[in-house]
């Protein structure tokens, strides 16, 4: 699976963090880092994370063999971002 | 009663069943001002800007002299906690206390709780495998967010028969103060505070002279570049912790469940795809908030938006409740969706003020809800609407009869 953080939109909240501190973990006050690729035995964790993520910022890619499903957390693009 | 102000029928206890219909209506001025001065904003986008504007204070010093809520800040024997002021002084407090709860100086607490609050639970409803009722806020939805904040806090969960009424006391208090009964509420309140403040005191002690693994403890211990938490802090933070951290929880636990049961097809098919509890709690927080507006801001200046000036000390209410179902924002908003997409809902506030516990309340109640479905034969209302809690701002059933035919092991 693939995980993507639109980190323009990311405002340090760290909720994800809290969620899956194996994926998403917290450098300093509000730099976020995170694995983009993590193990597929965190799916539950990382869905967890992506629904608590306050400015919807969490972007969350399955490929399965057969088709590819993407689920997405976060907002469109023509979706109105609030300021900090 | 003709003449009430839409703000005052919200406060009403005669409209809490089901105040949706008057947000509706307030969505239509979307910053809207009564005889009383109180300032009701309801459209998504003006909560969220608000939100985030630096002149608008949660500070209730910040209000004239005559204002009830001022007064009773100002005779209460404990400083506001930081829920209640501003930057600098919420930031360095949220940030000491973020250290002994979150990362990045406490990695994986939250997460590392949930095998403990999964068997709290579900000894909960072993104890009641017997019964063919049960009421959801008595039996579950109250007991389980007390013990876990009693326990994360180190306070003796046993103590809940003295704290009990002062909680109540001080939930109702964050209701505005609407005449003679609204000022009531906050002098009942005021003194509920300055005794669970004296509690807390005494607790505080006893942990500094016998620090035990629990958040007072290491609270009281720390100490980071902000330096250490004084005692007053430390009362202030415990006691705000304290309320914060079941008075609410139990309301999303209560909301869901009757949600649920309002909507079977949904409590089926969490049954069969557990998962779903992920999206669902989202959507509850949208759907029926358990805080159902920010009671405490004031302007520090004349604000004017959407062409309306709130001038300055003006209490400003942030309707999120109203702002959760704008069809601006949300589609279909009046609906229930539990796999809703784009939800970006505003039932834990947005900005700073962000909910200091919303990941615990997350785990809580994903685990609540999830262990009610499983393991709950045939469940059904008794009655509905249920009876409500008293609280405007903490909307709430204060029962919630369900009949059972069993609870499975
Ligand atoms: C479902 C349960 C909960 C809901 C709906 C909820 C909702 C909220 C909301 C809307 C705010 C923003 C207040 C504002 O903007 O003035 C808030 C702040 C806060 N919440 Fe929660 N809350 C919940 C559970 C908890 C729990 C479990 C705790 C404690 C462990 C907690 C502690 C706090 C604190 C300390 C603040 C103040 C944060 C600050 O001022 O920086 N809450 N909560
Ligand atoms: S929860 Fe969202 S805003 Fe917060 S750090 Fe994670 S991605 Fe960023």
């Amino acid at each position: 699976m693939r995980v993507l953080v639109d980190l323009n939109r990311c405002q340090g909240y760290a909720q994800c963090c809290f969620l899956a501190p194996e994926s998403f973990k917290l450098v300093g006050e509000e730099a976020l880092m995170y694995d983009s690729g993590p193990d597929d035995a965190l799916k539950e964790k990382i869905e967890r994370a992506a629904a608590s993520c306050p400015v919807q910022a969490i972007m969350v890619e399955y490929m399965n063999g057969h088709a590819d499903e993407m689920v997405k957390s976060g907002t469109s693009e023509a979706e109105a971002r609030h300021g900090a | 009663m003709a003449g009430k102000s839409l703000f005052q029928q919200v406060n009403d206890y005669a409209h809490r069943a089901n105040p949706y219909p008057l947000y509706a209506e307030m969505r239509k001025t979307p910053v809207l001002g009564d005889e009383d001065g109180n300032y009701a904003v309801s459209s998504y986008r003006l909560i969220t800007e608000l939100l985030h504007d630096p002149r608008l204070s949660s500070d209730i010093r910040a209000r004239p002299p005559d204002d009830p809520k001022q007064q009773a800040v100002a005779q209460s024997s404990i400083s506001p906690a930081f829920i209640r002021t501003d930057p600098p002084e919420h930031d360095r407090l949220r940030r000491m206390l973020t250290r002994q709860f979150g990362p990045p100086h406490t990695v994986g607490m939250i997460d590392n709780m949930r095998g403990d609050l999964e068997k709290y639970v579900n000894g909960l409803l072993d104890r009641m495998q017997d019964r063919k009722q049960i009421d959801i806020v008595d039996d579950y939805a109250y007991p389980f967010p007390v013990d876990v904040i009693c326990k994360l806090l180190g306070i003796p969960p046993e103590d809940e028969k003295r704290f009990h009424g002062w909680a109540e006391d001080i939930a109702f208090s964050l209701d505005p103060a609407i005449g003679e009964e609204g000022r009531k509420l906050i002098a009942k309140g005021l003194v509920a505070r300055n005794e669970l403040g004296q509690y807390m005191r005494a607790l505080i002690d006893v942990h500094r002279k016998q620090p035990g693994n629990d958040m007072l403890s290491r609270l009281i211990t720390d100490s980071s570049a902000d330096g250490r938490l004084t005692e007053e802090e430390l009362v202030s933070s415990s006691v705000t912790l304290l309320i914060a951290g079941h008075e609410t929880t139990v309301n999303l636990i209560t909301n869901g469940t009757l949600t649920l049961l309002r909507n079977p097809d949904v409590f089926e098919r969490l049954r069969h795809e557990p998962d779903l509890i992920i999206p669902l709690v989202e959507e509850t927080l949208r759907f029926e908030p358990p805080v159902q507006f920010n009671s405490q801001r004031t302007a520090l200046a004349d604000i004017t938006i959407d062409g309306v000036t709130i001038p300055k000390g003006a209490p400003v209410y942030l309707m999120i409740a109203a702002g959760n179902r704008d069809p601006v924002r949300f589609n279909e908003p009046d609906r229930f969706i539990p796999d809703r997409e784009d939800n970006q809902h505003l039932g834990f506030g947005s900005g700073i003020h962000y909910c200091f516990g919303a990941p615990l309340a997350r785990v809580e109640v994903q685990i609540a809800l999830n262990a009610l479905a499983r393991r709950l034969i045939n469940p059904r209302l008794v009655v509905d609407p249920p009876p409500y809690r008293q609280s405007a701002v903490l909307r709430g059933p204060r029962h919630l009869l369900v009949d059972v035919d069993g609870i499975k092991p």
